[in-house]
């Protein structure tokens, strides 16, 4: 028996040794007009979120002749998605486009990709800056920040109080929002006064809360901004729950399939958040393009088809500005 | 009649054709090493799993330990200034420690592992989130130590010199020294085992200490391998790892077992993993058809008893010559 398993062990060792002289020339690079090979990966594969990417994914991976291949993990562990890049690295991709869970630990397997002249680009959240080609981002600070107030002055013929509910006091992204918040309320909007901002933790339910308080220390509030998403739901509930539907405006940053209830009872003006069909459409489209050269490091613009020519800054291509989900189009959107 | 290790050798033989036949770059030694590199970790958590399962016993814990390890070993190195190799050895110790107490708990109190490694499987994860809040993380390690998960010595990956250090190790205690059988008695019979004068407590300690140590070892590996130490670093490990030694053939009930069959275990369940990827087939089918293998090779080591026990006897009844014939 052992001398059997030792003989198969051998074999097996002989196998692979055999196996590996075979490896083929010239696969993985696209020239000769092979057919392109993209991998895109999610930070995971059951989100509603990265469905609807993969959805635009689809149409650009259709439109541009290219194979895309869709994977990333269906478990909690941080180490799947290295694993991933690199059976993609030893596949022989030619570009990896992926929403980085773990930016440090990614970092490490996409810089190895680039290493072999697989080009990278990195959407929704990005990687270290030298592993990756590009950035396809979703939207700047000041784009959320602007879209969010002019839809707010827009609901409230510009003037009269407001208030923000945010996720915490202390969050780094939500800070900038709300800097840029107020320095668009100071440039822009005179009329209108932010009365108050309160933390809700992330929570839905602390975000009632906080915006019931809100309703009744503030009796002219004309407007309650959520910043955080499970907030926009939360408040939403609060003002229901006041009998102030209509009375007191709710816009928040959110998905749309959280809030669609509430946006037909309207109760919720607008959902702000950008179409992720085409930040796939985007990603995939711009990762053709780096990999066959008309997406060059440097450039300042970029004809991004049907989406039109976007900005790039640095490196960092933007969609453009955020979408507003209202009663009239909010049914179109399944995330 | 086949064994279960020569079935198992069969099948990750099969799947190698198969997908050496699909998968243009799959038998490359590039993809060899690649399958090494991802379950070198897991790998370690199974080769020590493997004695502890022997004794009857099960240790949900070792997943939990290698995040609380590779926390713990950043946080020593980062925070408390150690140098690296100080900072290893240390967290090597508290490996060590948390396995102990797994041994004091299961050994000295006699509590039913299962219940007692649940328990600390929450402990351990807990602390980890609780040191780093679940936001710090730990990166920017020196390139020199990342050679050790990223970089190749003496022609493999690095890593895979000290899991064949662990297996070879592993598998003299298990089927060259009296340790083993130890084991395998206390697996059978824990009183029995008592009676007949084996160290019943020191054996079982001895097994959950190992796999303490072993698992802040895959920590570094761990840590090494993604550059960056998190709190939620092995979580589901355990799972892999029981699965890979249940499917080398080692009883859950305990007694029956070998580290070579965990090895096989181990091979097959990564090679599907990384095989589906070239054969293009979505990474869910991997989940799917790892329980199929499972219940595959459960079912055809049973089904030559079973068939055994259907078949009619031909020289009814059996001859009086022989009657200690073993059944």
């Amino acid at each position: 028996m052992k001398r059997f398993l030792a003989l198969a062990v051998c074999a097996s060792l002989v196998l692979i040794s055999g196996c590996n002289k075979s490896s083929e020339p010239g696969s993985g690079n696209g020239s000769g007009g092979k057919k392109l090979t993209i991998a895109l990966m999610p930070k995971s594969k059951g989100n509603a979120y990265f469905i609807s990417c993969k959805a635009g994914a689809d149409e650009a991976a259709k439109e541009l002749g290219v194979d895309l291949l869709f994977d990333g993990p269906t478990d909690p562990d941080p180490a799947k998605q290295n694993e991933i890049i690199e059976n993609w690295i030893t596949l022989g991709v030619d570009v990896i486009a992926a929403a980085c869970e773990n930016k440090e630990g990614i970092s490490t397997a996409l810089k190895k990709a680039r290493g072999k002249g697989i080009k990278v680009v990195t959407f929704d959240s990005d990687a270290n800056p030298d592993a990756r080609d590009f950035f396809v981002n979703q939207a700047t600070p000041e784009g959320i920040a602007q879209t969010l107030m002019d839809e707010a002055a827009r609901l409230t013929d510009s003037e009269g109080e407001f208030a923000i509910i945010t996720a915490s006091l202390t969050a780094a992204n939500m800070n900038e929002w709300r800097k840029d918040i107020e320095a668009r309320l100071a440039e822009k909007y005179p009329k209108m006064k932010l009365v108050d901002t309160k933390p809700c933790d992330d929570l839905k339910d602390k975000a009632q809360a906080e915006a019931t308080n809100l309703l009744s220390a503030y009796p002219n509030l004309k407007l309650i901004m959520a910043i955080c998403s499970p907030a926009v739901p939360g408040t939403a509930e609060a003002v229901k729950q006041a009998g102030k539907t209509g009375t007191v405006k709710v816009i928040g940053l959110g998905l749309p399939s959280e809030n669609r209830k509430y946006v037909h009872e309207g109760v919720t003006q607008s959902v702000i958040l950008w179409k992720t069909k085409d930040l796939g459409y985007l990603t995939i489209k711009a990762a053709v393009d780096a990999a066959n050269g008309k997406l060059k490091p440097g450039a300042t613009d970029y004809d991004a088809g049907r989406l039109g020519t976007l900005k790039i800054e640095g490196e960092s291509i933007v969609l453009g500005k955020p979408f507003i989900f209202n009663d009239a189009n909010i049914d179109q959107f399944d995330f | 009649m086949l064994r279960h290790e020569t079935i198992l050798l069969l099948v990750l033989v099969a799947e190698w054709f198969y997908f050496n036949a699909v998968g243009r770059r799959f038998g490359t030694l590039d993809n060899t090493f690649d399958i090494m590199r991802h379950s070198a970790e897991i790998g370690l958590l199974a080769l020590v799993m493997t004695p502890i399962i022997l004794t009857g016993g099960i240790d949900l814990s070792v997943g939990s330990l290698l995040g609380l390890c590779a926390i713990l070993f950043g946080k020593l190195w980062r925070d408390a200034g150690m140098s690296l190799p100080m900072a290893a050895a240390c967290t090597l110790l508290i490996g060590a420690g948390a396995g102990g107490l797994n041994a004091t708990l299961i050994a000295g109190l006699r509590l039913p592992a299962l219940i007692v490694t649940l328990g600390t499987y929450s402990l351990f994860r807990g602390f980890a989130e609780a040191i780093t809040h679940g936001v710090d993380t730990f990166t920017n390690f020196p390139d020199s130590f990342l050679a050790l998960g990223q970089q190749h010595f003496a022609g493999l990956p690095t890593q895979v010199w000290f899991f064949l250090v662990v297996a070879i190790g592993v598998w003299l205690l298990v089927h060259r020294m009296t340790f083993g059988r130890s084991f395998r008695a206390i697996g059978f019979a824990p009183e029995g085992a008592r009676f007949a004068g084996l160290p019943v407590e020191r054996r079982l300690v001895l097994a959950y200490v190992l796999a303490g140590f072993v698992a802040a070892l895959a920590a570094i590996i761990y840590t090494a391998r993604l550059g960056q130490a998190k709190a939620d670093a092995g979580t589901g490990y355990e799972l892999f790892a029981i699965t890979a030694v249940v499917l080398g053939g080692t009883s859950i009930f305990g007694g029956v077992g070998s580290v070579h069959g965990t090895l096989l275990g181990v091979a097959a369940i990564a090679v599907l993993n990384n095989g589906l990827v070239h054969a293009r087939q979505p990474r869910e089918v991997a989940g799917m058809l790892t329980g199929v293998l499972l219940l595959v090779a459960l079912g055809a080591s049973a089904l030559p008893k079973l068939l055994a026990k259907l078949r009619p006897p031909r020289h009814a009844p059996a001859p009086l010559s022989s009657p200690t014939h073993p059944s």
